[in-house]
């Protein structure tokens, strides 16, 4: 009888995953003592009201999903490198995530200047890529505008010494993956990471460059997102492929995360408000030599 | 056909082969000897170009010392001011800089040759492809001892082609523009030094 209690939960459980995986709309963050819980944006800089709206929408959402830091997939100021630009595209949009203590981890995207890692409120401590760790995840922010053997040695050692114990996320500019019809993927790039990737157990991989919202289907057990419409836009651009799981180009997104244990709960939210995408990722620890995740 | 006629065919015949085995073996030959000089002065080449890179460092650094340290801040004006001190201070201690300095003839060659290798290869369309779109204005104005616009993108360099030129001090930078190729100083965007028509065109 408790068998098949146990067996029904299970069963409930993978029927509940699979929805939430599909975006249904009861999706909900667990909101879990000690979660990791952050926000995602790329291609955002603009300082325009676009950019105004998703900050705007953004501080809405923190109110239901209190996100502790945000990550910046790049293209953070496209405008210049004076102080008001800063301004414009930055403190500005973001003010109120800013005054309540919300931090940026940024990454460049190609329309930065290489001084903004010089930038607090970047969190760059004048590096162009670096990692921190919150939790259980390992963060690992990239420079894919230069990727020279110095980064990817860097890498290397930064992945393996990580161990396989935490969550492993990478985020950087040029997506790997992307059905996007503007710059597709980045496949030179993907020659030189993917194997890192795989050998060394990267779970998530996060993108800009692309002015759309994509979420591939799992390649190589790593799933890659692309979130490059967090101020820029272009609408339509999407090309669905056989690798796209979720898109959407119609407006701007950004994107949230909660990080419970094994778990990753993300939702993507559209300008006005709109839940365009969620779902949960269930991260099964692999060995060193790489391994599969499972939605 | 007589038995003379034969003999005299064949040795005809015989006389042909060796003289195409002896061109096939002198081509064979000089397409040997040619890569290895090439080789050789590429090599040369990106030698003396890490040399003055070198060079340009110790004037780089010397300059930067004078000035306040630049850490990170919360105040953008205070990276602008550096940047900008930096780049005023360097063109002052290089007054007379011109292109070609660092990327000299022989360089100029050695890049050319290490980029035409990396983007005429068997995957130069993903090369390209991650280069090209969003690229800066190929007709944007570009001097040694001017400054690389910051309203300008950066063009991705490839992978490929980056682990082809010799790597550089994170003080420095690579940028492309076109065909050209720059060195870039990276905190002050000033541009170093540049060298026109080194990436093949694009096909």
């Amino acid at each position: 009888m408790r068998r098949r209690g146990v067996l029904l939960l299970i069963l409930a459980a993978v029927v509940t995953l699979g929805l939430s995986v599909s975006g249904a709309a009861d999706f909900a963050f667990p909101l879990q003592a000690n979660s990791i819980r952050l926000a995602a944006i790329g291609d955002m800089g603009t300082g325009d009201q676009f950019q105004i709206d998703v900050g705007q929408q953004m501080v809405k959402s923190r109110a239901v999903f209190p996100f502790e830091f945000v990550i910046t997939l790049g293209d953070n100021i496209y405008t210049g490198s004076q102080p008001s630009d800063f301004e414009k595209a930055f403190t500005m949009p973001y003010k109120l995530l800013l005054d309540a203590g919300v931090q940026f981890y940024a990454t460049l995207g190609n329309h930065d200047t290489t001084n903004e890692r010089f930038y607090k409120p970047f969190n760059m401590n004048g590096a162009n890529y670096y990692t921190f760790k919150k939790g259980n995840v390992r963060f690992f922010a990239l420079d894919s505008t230069y990727m020279d053997r110095k980064q990817t040695a860097w890498l290397e050692t930064q992945l393996r010494d990580a161990g396989n114990g935490d969550w492993k996320i990478c985020y950087f500019h040029h997506a790997l993956y992307s059905s996007g019809r503007f710059h597709g993927p980045a496949k030179d790039l993907r020659k030189v990471l993917e194997p890192l990737f795989v050998k060394y157990g990267v779970d998530v991989v996060f993108a800009g460059h692309e002015h759309v919202y994509e979420r591939v289907r799992p390649q190589q057990g790593i799933y890659y997102f692309t979130e490059g419409a967090s101020g820029q836009l272009r609408a339509g651009n999407l090309k669905p492929s056989a690798i796209t799981a979720k898109g959407f180009d119609t407006d701007r997104s950004f994107m949230m995360i909660e990080i419970a244990g094994d778990e990753m709960y993300f939702q993507t939210t559209s300008r006005t408000g709109v839940a365009v995408d969620s779902g949960v990722i269930r991260r099964t620890i692999r060995p060193a030599s790489g391994g599969v995740a499972h939605e | 056909m007589s038995t003379k006629r034969w003999i005299r065919c064949r040795g005809v015949s015989g006389l042909v082969a060796l003289s195409l085995c002896v061109v096939a073996t002198r081509m064979l030959a000089g397409q040997g000897a040619a890569p290895s000089t090439e080789q050789a002065g590429d090599a040369a080449g990106f030698k003396d170009f890490s040399v003055r890179v070198q060079a340009y460092l110790k004037l780089q650094k010397t300059v930067e010392s004078k000035l306040p340290a630049l850490k990170p801040t919360d105040l953008p004006e205070m990276i602008t001011a550096h940047q900008q001190a930096l780049a005023r201070k360097i063109r002052e201690a290089r007054p007379h800089a011109k292109a070609g300095d660092i990327f000299t003839s022989a360089a100029r060659e050695a890049f050319r040759h290490a980029s035409r290798a990396a983007l005429e290869g068997p995957n130069s369309a993903n090369s390209r492809a991650y280069m090209q779109p969003d690229a800066p204005n190929p007709g944007m104005r570009l001097t040694v001892n001017g400054i690389y616009p910051d309203t300008e993108p950066i063009t991705a360099l490839s992978p490929v082609l980056l682990a082809a030129f010799p790597p550089l001090p994170v003080e420095v930078a690579y940028r492309i523009v076109g065909r050209t190729l720059l060195l870039i100083d990276v905190k002050s965007r000033m541009v170093v030094d540049v060298a026109r028509r080194i990436l093949p065109p694009a096909s």
